[in-house]
Parts: C-alpha cells; sequence; structure tokens
C-alpha cells in the first residue's frame, strides 16, 4: 500500500532516528551514573570522582546488597502494595467512569457526580486531618493505609472516562437492543476494546505506588512494615538544615552514611523492576478496533 | 421505566467509589479550618483559636510574597506548556517511527528518569551544569567562556524548568500514544487513497483527533498553575537565586522549617485550591460553550 | 423510583465529617478519665527508693522512636527496635517492658511527633526538642519529676545533672517543678577551630597560620602552588558552603576571627554582651561587614570556589574527601568524620587543628551557654514516673565494665536505639583524660572501673590500634578519626581544652526558645541574610551590608532585640 518514499521522507527518517537516539541517551545516563557508581571503590565514590564508568571496580556493594534483609524485606511489602492497591485502583477507576461517561441525557445526575469528585482533586485537608482521619478507620499500621485513602484516582478517573467516550455509541446502542443491562456492556463489551487505555492507566498506578513513599512513613508504625521506596527514602537521609550542632551521635551516624555505593546499588537495583513493567505492558499498546470520533 | 432502571444500575457502580471519596478525600476537608486558626496540634481543631483572615493577611504581607508569587506562575506556565508540546512532538515523532523494536526502547528510555526521585536527580543535575561539568566542558571545548548556570536567576529557571520537563515528559507521551493509536486506521487508508502525504495525515487526522485529550490535559494542568514543583526546586535552588526561583511551595516550607506556622501553610493552600478551582472551571465551560467537549 | 438528591449527598458528607469528630472527642474522653499520678510501689513498701530496684509487678512503658541504622557493623543484619537486647536486661534488672507505639528512621521524627500530637496519642515517655517541650509544658501535659528525681537518680546521673552547676536542668524547671531531664553536652565542643592539611604546608614550607594575613598567604599557596605536587591546578584555598552558618563546613570560625559573632549556625543573630550588659544582635555589627569585604576579595582570587554558593554540605565533604581543598573551619569532630575519608584515600594526607587565625594572633571562639538539643520528659498520664528516671540510671548502668563480656554488637545491643539515654556530658572529656592517662602509663588495657567504662575502652583500643598501625577491626582513617577527635593532646578536643583553659571564647547569651518576633520573621530575615550576604561575597558592593542592617531592622530585626533583651532581663539564668 505504501507509496515510494521520496527523498525528503527519507531524509525525515534519519534526522527523526537520530533525534529519538539522542534523547535515549539522555534518559539513560543517570542510570548508567548510577550503576557507575554502586560498581566504584567506597572511596572514589565519596570523593565524587565517578561519572560514567567505575573507578576502581568492585562488586562488594552488591555482595552486601544480597545480605540485606532490610532490602528485600521492603522488596516484597512493595511487590504486595503494587499488586492489591493496582486491582482495587483499576477496578474502581473503571466502574467509577463506565457511568460517568454516559451523556447527560443518559444518565441524569452525570454533572453533579463529575463535580463531586473533581473538587477533591482541588481541595485537600492537609496532613494533619487526614493522618487523623486513616487513624480513626482504624488502617494505620496496615497495607490498607497506603491503599485506600488513595483508591480512587480521580485524574486516572477522568483520563478513563474520556477513553471510554470514544468507544462508539453504536456498540453500546446494539448491545441495549439484545437485551444487555449495563453490566454485561461493562465487562463484555468495554473491557476487551479499553485494553490499551487500561494498560495505560494500569502503568500510571502501578508506578504511582511503587514511587510513593512518604504515606508509608506517616501510616506506618515501624520500618520492616515500609515498602521499598520508602526504605530508599530513609537512606537519602539529609540533616536538618536548621540544626545548628550536632550531637556527638549524630555524628557517629554521619560516619555511617559514607557508604555511598551500597547506598547507590539500592536505589538502582530498587529502580530495576520498575524499569521492565512499561516494555511488558506495551504489548497491549496495539493499534485499537476503536472506530469513531471523540465529539460529543 | 426502563431507562430508570437502568440509571439506578448506574448510580449503584458509583457507590464504592463515592464512599472512599467521601472519607478519604472530603473528611479530611474538615481540616481546612486550620486557615482560619491559630492552629496548635496539641489542642486540636475544637480548641484551636479562631484568627479569621489573619493567616491569609499574615502571608500576603510578606514582604517577598509577590515575587514569590510571580516566580511561581512564571515557572509553572513554561512548564504547562512544555508539558503539553514536547510530548505531543515526542508522540508524533514516535508515531512515524515504522520500526517497532527502536520505537519501544524509545517509549521506555524516556519513561525512566520518571522513576527517580529529585532528591536522586537533583545532585546529578546540579553536577552536570557546575563549572566543572560535562555541559560546561561542552561550552569551553567549541571555545566559549563556562557560564555558572545555577548561580544565575534566568539560567537557573531555564533549568528548572527544562529538567522537569525532561523527567517528566514519558507520562503525557504515553497517553498521548494511547489516544493515537486509538485512531481508526481506515481514516489514514481513505486519505492516503486522496494522496495526502504523513504531514497532510498528522494535520488533518492525526491532530484532530487529539484535539479532545490535548483540551483535557490542557485544562487539568491550569489546576497546578501554582505548583511549579516543590521537591525539586528546594533540593536545587540557593541563596543566589533566591530572587528568580523561590516559589510558594519552597516559602511556606521555609516558613514551617523554622517556626511550624500551621495556620498560614494552610491558608495557602486553601488560596491554591480556589485559584486552580477557578481556573479549571471557567475553561471547563469555556471548552464546552464553545467546542461542546466535557472535559470531565 | 430512585433519585439521589444532592441534599442527600451533603447529608452522607456531613456523616462523614462526624465520623471524623466523633472519633476525635472519643480520644478526648479517654484522656480525661485517666488515673491520678500514684507510686504504687512505694505505698506498699518503707525501704528506701532504689535506683535500680526491680519492680515486683511487670511495669509496661509506651515509647516513641526516632533512629539511626546500628552503628556498629557487627550487629545482626535485619534487627528491629523492638528486638534491642538491651530490653532484654531491661526487663530481668528492673522488670520493665518497653513498647513502642511507633518507631521511624530519625530525619522523619519530627513530622511522625507533631502527627502523633495532633491525634491526642502521645506515649509514655517522650523525646522532646526545646519547641515541643514548650508546647508541652503551656498545656500542662508534662509529669512532675522533682521527687522521682531526688529519689531515684542514681549517684552518676545526679552527679552529670550537677556537672554544669545545674544550670541545663533549671532551664526545665517550671515553678519549682522539674519537668524534663536535659540531654545535654558540653558547650564547648561547638566552638570552632581551623583545620589544615599539615602535609600541604610541609609540601610548601608553610608554617600554620596564626592571623588572617598569615591564613590568606597560606590559602593562596593552597590555590597557585600545587600543595598537593600532583602537576595539576586542581585545589583550591578553604571550604565553604551556600549555608555560612551551619554545624560544619561553613564559615563561623572565620567570622569570629574578625571579632564577629553572627550567628551560632541557625542562621538566626547570635546575642552577645555589650559593655552595657545588654544583648546585641551579632549579625549586623561593623565586625560583619570587615569580614564579608575579605570573603569578597578571597572569592575574586580564588581562595574560595566559585561556586560555593552552589554546594552544600555533603559537597564540601567530597571536596575534602577528594583532597581538592585543605583548609575548613568546623569543631572538635572532623577527624571522626569526614577527614578521616581523606586519610583513607590519600595515605599521605595529615590534618591538623590550630585556634582560628584572628586579625592579630589568634581569635576568640562563639560557645553556647548551653548545647542541649534533646530532652526527656514523661506524661502526665503515667502512672509510674520514677520509671523513667530507672531507665536512665538503668542506661547509664550498662556502661560499666562488668556488663562489657555481654553489651556487645554483635549480640544485639544497640546503644543508641535506647531512650530515655542521658550520657555523661562530659564523656569527650573524660575519654580525653583517661586514654591519655593509661597511655602515658603505657597500660595494656583500661582500669577505669566505671559507667564510662564502654566509651573510654572504644577509643582506647582505636588509639592503640591507629599507634601501632593496627587496621584488622577499622581502617587507618578511621582509628585516626577516633584518636585524634577524642584523644590526641593537639587534636580535636585537645585543642578545644586550650581553649577554654585561655578563654579563648565568646558566650551566645540567649539560649531561650525562639520569642514571638522571631517566630514570626526569623524565616524573613534568614533569607534577607542569606541573599545579601551571598550577594556580597560573589562581588556585590560592600555598602550593600548597610543596607541590609537597616532592612534587617525595620523588617522585625527591632523587635526580635527588644524581646530578647526582655528574656534576657526577666528569664535568662545568669
Amino acid at each position: 500500500m505504501r507509496h515510494k518514499q521520496s527523498i525528503s521522507r527519507k531524509l525525515f527518517i534519519v534526522f527523526n532516528t537520530l533525534l529519538l537516539a539522542l534523547i535515549t541517551v539522555l534518559s539513560v545516563i543517570p542510570f548508567i551514573h548510577l550503576l557507575s557508581i554502586s560498581l566504584s571503590s567506597n572511596t572514589a565514590a565519596s570523593a565524587g570522582e565517578v561519572r560514567l564508568w567505575p573507578v576502581g571496580f568492585s562488586f562488594d556493594s552488591y555482595v552486601y546488597l544480597g545480605e540485606k534483609v532490610e532490602f528485600f524485606r521492603s522488596l516484597w511489602v512493595s511487590v504486595k502494595r503494587v499488586v492489591l492497591g493496582t486491582i482495587v485502583n483499576l477496578f474502581l477507576v473503571f466502574i467509577t467512569a463506565y457511568p460517568l461517561s454516559k451523556s447527560n441525557d443518559r444518565f441524569k445526575f452525570r454533572t453533579p457526580y463529575v463535580w463531586f469528585f473533581a473538587i477533591t482533586m482541588f481541595f485537600g485537608g492537609g496532613l494533619i486531618p487526614t493522618y487523623i482521619l486513616v487513624k480513626n478507620t482504624g488502617l494505620i499500621d496496615s497495607i490498607w493505609a497506603l491503599i485506600l485513602p488513595g483508591a480512587l484516582n480521580v485524574w486516572n478517573m477522568v483520563l478513563m472516562l474520556n477513553f471510554f467516550r470514544s468507544i462508539p455509541k453504536e456498540l453500546d446502542e446494539a448491545a441495549t437492543i439484545d437485551g444487555a443491562g449495563h453490566w454485561i456492556i461493562l465487562w463484555k463489551i468495554y473491557l476487551p476494546v479499553s485494553l490499551p487505555s487500561i494498560a495505560t492507566i494500569g502503568l500510571f498506578t502501578i508506578v504511582g505506588h511503587w514511587n510513593a513513599w512518604f504515606d508509608g512513613i506517616l501510616y506506618l508504625n515501624s520500618p520492616d512494615k515500609y515498602p521499598l521506596q520508602t526504605y530508599l527514602s530513609t537512606l537519602i537521609m539529609s540533616m536538618n538544615a536548621q540544626m545548628s550542632s550536632i550531637s556527638i551521635e549524630q555524628i557517629k551516624a554521619m560516619e555511617n552514611l559514607s557508604e555511598k555505593t551500597l547506598k547507590t546499588a539500592q536505589i538502582f537495583m530498587g529502580a530495576l523492576p520498575i524499569m521492565i513493567v512499561y516494555p511488558f505492558l506495551q504489548k497491549y499498546f496495539v493499534k485499537g478496533i476503536i472506530v469513531g470520533s471523540v465529539k460529543e | 421505566m426502563r431507562t430508570l432502571k437502568k440509571e439506578y444500575l448506574l448510580h449503584l457502580m458509583l457507590i464504592p467509589g463515592v464512599i472512599v471519596t467521601l472519607i478519604y478525600a472530603y473528611g479530611p476537608m474538615a481540616g481546612l479550618v486550620m486557615a482560619f486558626q491559630q492552629f496548635e496540634p496539641l489542642s486540636g481543631f475544637f480548641k484551636s483559636k479562631f484568627v479569621g483572615f489573619d493567616n491569609f493577611r499574615y502571608v500576603f504581607q510578606l514582604p517577598d510574597f509577590g515575587q514569590v508569587l510571580w516566580n511561581t506562575v512564571i515557572i509553572s506556565i513554561f512548564k504547562m506548556v512544555l508539558f503539553l508540546v514536547v510530548p505531543l512532538i515526542l508522540a508524533l515523532l514516535l508515531n512515524e517511527v515504522t520500526k517497532q523494536w527502536f520505537s519501544r526502547i524509545v517509549q521506555s528510555a524516556i519513561f525512566l528518569p520518571f522513576f527517580l526521585s529529585w532528591t536522586v536527580l537533583g545532585g546529578i543535575i546540579i553536577e552536570l551544569f557546575s563549572l566543572n561539568g560535562a555541559v560546561n566542558g561542552l561550552i569551553s571545548s567549541i571555545g566559549f567562556k563556562p557560564i555558572m548556570f545555577m548561580l544565575d536567576n534566568q539560567w537557573f529557571r531555564g533549568i528548572i524548568i527544562g529538567s522537569d520537563v525532561w523527567k517528566g515528559m514519558g507520562y503525557n507521551m504515553i497517553v498521548m500514544l494511547a489516544v493515537i493509536i486509538g485512531i481508526n486506521s481506515t481514516l489514514y487508508e481513505a486519505a492516503e487513497i486522496d494522496g495526502a502525504g504523513r504531514w497532510k495525515q498528522m494535520i488533518h487526522i492525526t491532530l484532530p483527533s487529539m484535539a479532545p485529550i490535548l483540551i483535557l490535559l490542557a485544562v487539568l494542568s491550569l489546576g497546578s498553575i501554582l505548583n511549579a514543583g516543590f521537591e525539586q526546586i528546594l533540593i536545587m535552588y540557593n541563596p543566589t537565586v533566591y530572587e528568580g526561583a523561590d516559589v510558594i511551595d519552597t516559602f511556606v516550607y521555609r516558613l514551617g522549617m523554622f517556626s511550624q506556622q500551621f495556620g498560614p501553610a494552610a491558608a495557602v493552600g486553601l488560596f491554591k485550591s480556589v485559584i486552580s478551582l477557578i481556573l479549571v472551571s471557567s475553561t471547563y465551560y469555556a471548552a464546552y460553550k464553545y467546542n461542546g467537549y466535557r472535559i470531565f | 423510583m430512585k433519585k439521589i438528591k444532592p441534599w442527600k449527598m451533603m447529608l452522607l458528607a456531613t456523616m462523614a465529617v462526624s465520623l471524623f469528630t466523633a472519633c476525635s472527642s472519643q480520644d478526648k474522653t479517654a484522656t480525661t478519665t485517666s488515673e491520678p499520678v500514684t507510686t504504687k510501689e512505694e505505698t506498699k513498701t518503707n525501704t528506701p527508693p532504689d535506683p535500680l530496684g526491680k519492680y515486683a509487678d511487670l511495669v509496661t512503658v509506651t515509647e516513641v522512636l526516632g533512629y539511626n541504622p546500628p552503628e556498629d557493623p557487627r550487629t545482626p543484619q535485619g534487627i528491629k527496635p523492638e528486638e534491642n537486647a538491651y530490653f532484654k536486661d531491661l526487663k530481668e534488672m528492673l522488670n520493665i517492658e518497653v513498647k513502642y507505639k511507633w518507631t521511624v528512621p530519625s530525619s522523619q521524627f519530627e513530622q511522625k511527633f507533631s502527627l502523633a500530637m495532633a491525634s491526642a496519642d502521645l506515649p509514655d515517655i517522650l523525646e522532646l526538642d526545646p519547641k515541643n517541650f514548650e508546647k508541652l509544658k503551656n498545656q500542662d501535659m508534662l509529669a512532675d519529676l522533682t521527687d522521682a528525681y531526688k529519689q531515684y537518680a542514681s549517684p552518676a546521673l545526679k552527679k552529670y545533672m550537677e556537672s554544669d552547676g545545674g544550670f541545663a536542668m533549671k532551664t526545665f524547671e517550671s515553678d519549682g517543678k522539674q519537668l524534663a531531664i536535659p540531654a545535654f553536652e558540653d558547650p564547648f565542643l561547638s566552638s570552632q577551630q581551623l583545620w589544615i592539611r599539615k602535609d600541604w604546608l610541609d609540601n610548601l614550607n608553610l608554617q600554620a597560620p596564626k592571623t588572617i594575613d598569615e591564613l590568606e598567604k597560606v590559602a593562596e599557596a593552597f590555590v597557585k602552588n600545587d600543595p598537593d605536587k600532583n602537576g595539576k591546578n586542581d585545589t583550591y584555598g578553604i571550604a565553604a558552603q551556600k549555608n555560612l552558618f551551619f554545624w560544619g563546613f561553613d564559615l563561623r570560625g572565620f567570622f569570629n576571627g574578625f571579632g564577629a559573632y553572627p550567628s551560632i549556625g541557625d542562621n538566626q543573630s547570635a546575642w552577645i554582651k555589650d559593655s552595657e550588659g545588654k544583648l546585641i544582635p551579632g549579625l549586623i555589627q561593623p565586625e560583619v561587614k570587615a569580614a564579608l569585604g575579605k570573603l569578597q576579595s578571597w572569592y575574586q582570587n580564588g581562595i574560595l570556589d566559585k561556586e560555593f554558593a552552589l554546594k552544600d554540605e555533603n559537597k564540601s565533604v567530597e571536596d575534602i574527601t577528594a583532597g581538592k581543598v585543605g583548609i575548613s573551619y568546623g569543631e572538635w569532630w572532623y577527624p571522626n568524620w569526614p577527614l578521616n575519608l581523606n586519610m583513607d584515600k590519600d595515605p599521605k594526607a595529615n590534618w591538623i587543628a590550630v585556634q582560628i587565625p584572628g586579625l592579630e594572633g589568634p581569635g576568640n571562639t562563639l560557645v553556647p551557654k548551653i548545647r542541649s538539643s534533646k530532652l526527656f520528659a514523661v506524661n502526665k498520664k503515667m502512672k509510674n514516673p520514677e520509671a523513667a528516671i530507672k531507665m536512665i540510671n538503668f542506661y547509664i548502668e550498662m556502661g560499666n565494665k562488668k556488663y562489657m563480656d555481654q553489651n556487645k554488637a554483635e549480640k544485639g545491643y544497640v546503644y543508641n536505639w535506647f531512650n530515655p539515654r542521658i550520657y555523661n556530658p562530659a564523656q569527650i572529656d573524660t575519654i580525653y583524660t583517661e586514654v591519655n592517662k593509661a597511655l602515658d602509663a603505657n597500660q595494656t588495657e583500661i582500669t577505669l572501673d566505671d559507667e564510662n567504662y564502654k566509651n573510654v575502652a572504644d577509643v582506647f583500643k582505636a588509639t592503640k590500634d591507629f599507634l601501632s598501625g593496627d587496621t584488622s577491626t577499622a581502617s587507618r582513617g578511621v582509628n585516626w578519626g577516633q584518636y585524634f577527635s577524642r584523644a590526641a593532646k593537639d587534636g580535636g578536643w585537645g585543642m578545644t581544652r586550650q581553649l577554654k583553659e585561655s578563654k579563648a571564647y565568646v558566650n551566645n547569651e540567649f539560649y531561650g526558645i525562639p520569642v514571638a518576633s522571631q517566630v514570626e520573621k526569623g524565616t524573613q530575615l534568614d533569607k534577607l541574610m542569606q541573599e545579601s550576604f551571598t550577594k556580597i561575597i560573589m562581588g556585590a558592593p560592600l555598602d550593600e551590608f548597610d543596607k541590609f542592617v537597616a532592612s534587617w531592622k525595620s523588617l522585625g530585626g527591632d523587635q526580635i532585640t527588644q524581646e530578647v533583651n526582655e528574656w534576657y532581663t526577666k528569664q535568662a539564668t545568669k
């Protein structure tokens, strides 16, 4: 079917490939930097001498990492969190977006509902009230404290409902005539055609759960329950800038902090699992079967 | 009666989402009263003293508030625009790549920086742009004088904006790619028969089909006009660039660091919420009125 | 037909809010029904109170903990705070059991603690900073420890608290009630000295500087004359970073050399006594201007890093480790970290400490009145406030020689996880004296047999190892760090002792919590100072300083000065 490629088209392809390759390199550089530090000797690393190639090559930090109980314990928590959280989030996004994707004449109360959800994108009560609520609903120190408070991500829900709208009306009209109810339309018709969008939102949800660290500090009462990113954040501890003096004990703690290579190895290994999620989800990004435009 | 029965099911589907939102999003909003209190954690919301609009007055009258507000708006406007334009260009360029494997690698790579926190990336970027860094190395190798990027107000803003876009561009790009994938391929086939080239196809098919998602992203990003990127700036700035890069969130953070003032922080939060609600809802209605789009 | 009307939604929303309020008020009732404070044990027995007496019935104490990773690499992997072996002994010796409400890495402690305060969920024993102490005191939530302390404090604890004439204790007293036991340290630990690379001085045939002018010459030579003899122009003069006044790698000591006392390190002004006995803000005195002028010229000729305003303390540490800089102002502990890293990286490296150079001969350092950022208090609701005192006794007791076979990191003893822990305020000085005593007498072991044993023995071992070149326990740098910070006569603490004896110091007279106007204006003044000073150093006209002084005063500085002086006349213990 393709026309013969013109010269300008060929030029464009070359230019395009080079540009995208350059962007790819730029995006990978920080990871190479981190990997190099983790593979360097500790003195070279703490003197800041490592750039894109290890200095004083040493595999020690990965040997130590293999013994780090905390690392693997929190990695497991993260896996649990991502699996549970993604299932809950996707389910809620899916069943909430469906009714709201109907037009106003097919679902009369759409607009008040939509604003009910949308308001929460702008207003929040802040740290203390949210904490008190999580506490009073009995979630403190349980993995559900990391899942339930954000179980319905309104931003993802809005994306989803926009994806749903691009599903041609003829599809569910035909189904309605066949006598199918909303429930059946949702699972039998919408679900299969929305795989690319579910993969997109699923990716965001997974990444969101993986990267979240602060809620772990707030809602979990002991570090052995921390997910990976919360644990990692405690490694990159920064001293309080307002502190005017540092106590004898803190000095000793600073001494420990100079294990830069081990720290970096953990940061690097902590990013690896999530890095392979996207390529995996990519197989759902296939040209869809969706027909029609999005305009209401 | 038939439609009513169906609407009933739609309400039912919304129940889980409504409950979660009521408890964990609306519940904490009770904490907004802090904005009008001289809040003291030990006394709680019920016993803290009410001070009317004093907190707002205090913050708005601080000598640098005007400058800080201006910095916030200017930085975030640049970020908003670039966060639409750059991912759009990338998505379109990727769409022109015919080799699947290359496209997949580029997509995955662009998403990578998103997995690293600013605490990790901030240090790398500072190093990259310092006098001994790679960028200045390049500049002096082609015969120019090195530049102190991080100590110059204009350059620093540019780096803040550029690096944030670089880190986060994968996110919107993936949403856009998912939309491009959903475009009906028969449209392109018809265009090709009419003799339209790739460029014309992009102008007349791809872009119009993406209009709804672009408008959605644009409107929602307006909601964050007063968020210029707290963590990033906090990690990368220094006293010489306070003038051009101290933003609302860093400003409030420093207030809280020294004196734990909850009231003024809550007042600023509420102020930000109201502004974004106004911006988003007015653009929402504008888009509906003039174009017939309902964003959500 | 069912319809959900907007008002129904409102109803639901209010229900959610009431869920929120109902629960909080429940908390409140729980607070009010707590039992009055009684000491059960005493009503039963008439024997005199024993500082380490075992309770007949198990006493459970709740705590919260902000912690750093265990210091000793031999500590068992993956150990949790509640598994700390100290608790096993505590239960055996005193029949006290500790339950953590929560534990959190120390960098997040403040955040988590203010949430605990807001949700009225405080433990029995409280680790507080002065600001939170003040809040809890004002809400009358702290137990009176006067009697508990009098009756139960062990001789060692009493000795510690009286070591400064009871000054620190008195600071946390209110209406004759002792509300907290401060964990304070010798204020002289904050005094500034100049750390300088001796091997570089020798390479260039230079003497250690005594005056600012001499320092300038040395620093210039360190910039230009290739002090590390590597044939590369890759060194600069003096370490500096974006925080001019901080806890390390800053320029407090430099300013002190000019007789300027701008800040103790918190970016707020320090307060010194003028000739009339009033407190004046050190930050705006003319001496500061002179010092800034000097810094400006040093920035010009490359003694300061061109991008110092970009660097934080970690970057300074990198430069020191990498051997890019050989002079840094700082406290006694530098050998401990990060100088040891440099020693390990470069075997030729050798650092010495000298008194800060002044305009004419060595200068005077600024020293705080009190050095205490942490104190222990007891929740008023706790039934056995004396248990807290006994636990402090217990912790001190565990430092004795007889526990040393047991009290080891590899057996799961993590001392820095145990609270409440009070250590000897003169710990460093005790180590210095005892180790030197043992060295002079050529002993192979420490003979001291009191609660300081563990600390002294550790440094003694490191010293022995360093002097004999034994690196089986720790690297040469780490051993040297222990030795040169704590034990060496010309090292960190040795030098500090000399300062103390020769009275080469000036006191920061203000030690209260921030006054009202400081809370309100402090952040602004801090920003103003940082911007003005950094700009002046980087080349803005020196007269900008006069503008800064005027703005500082009008933006709240004058008010702060007044309030600080009110505090001084009314509350300060002179």
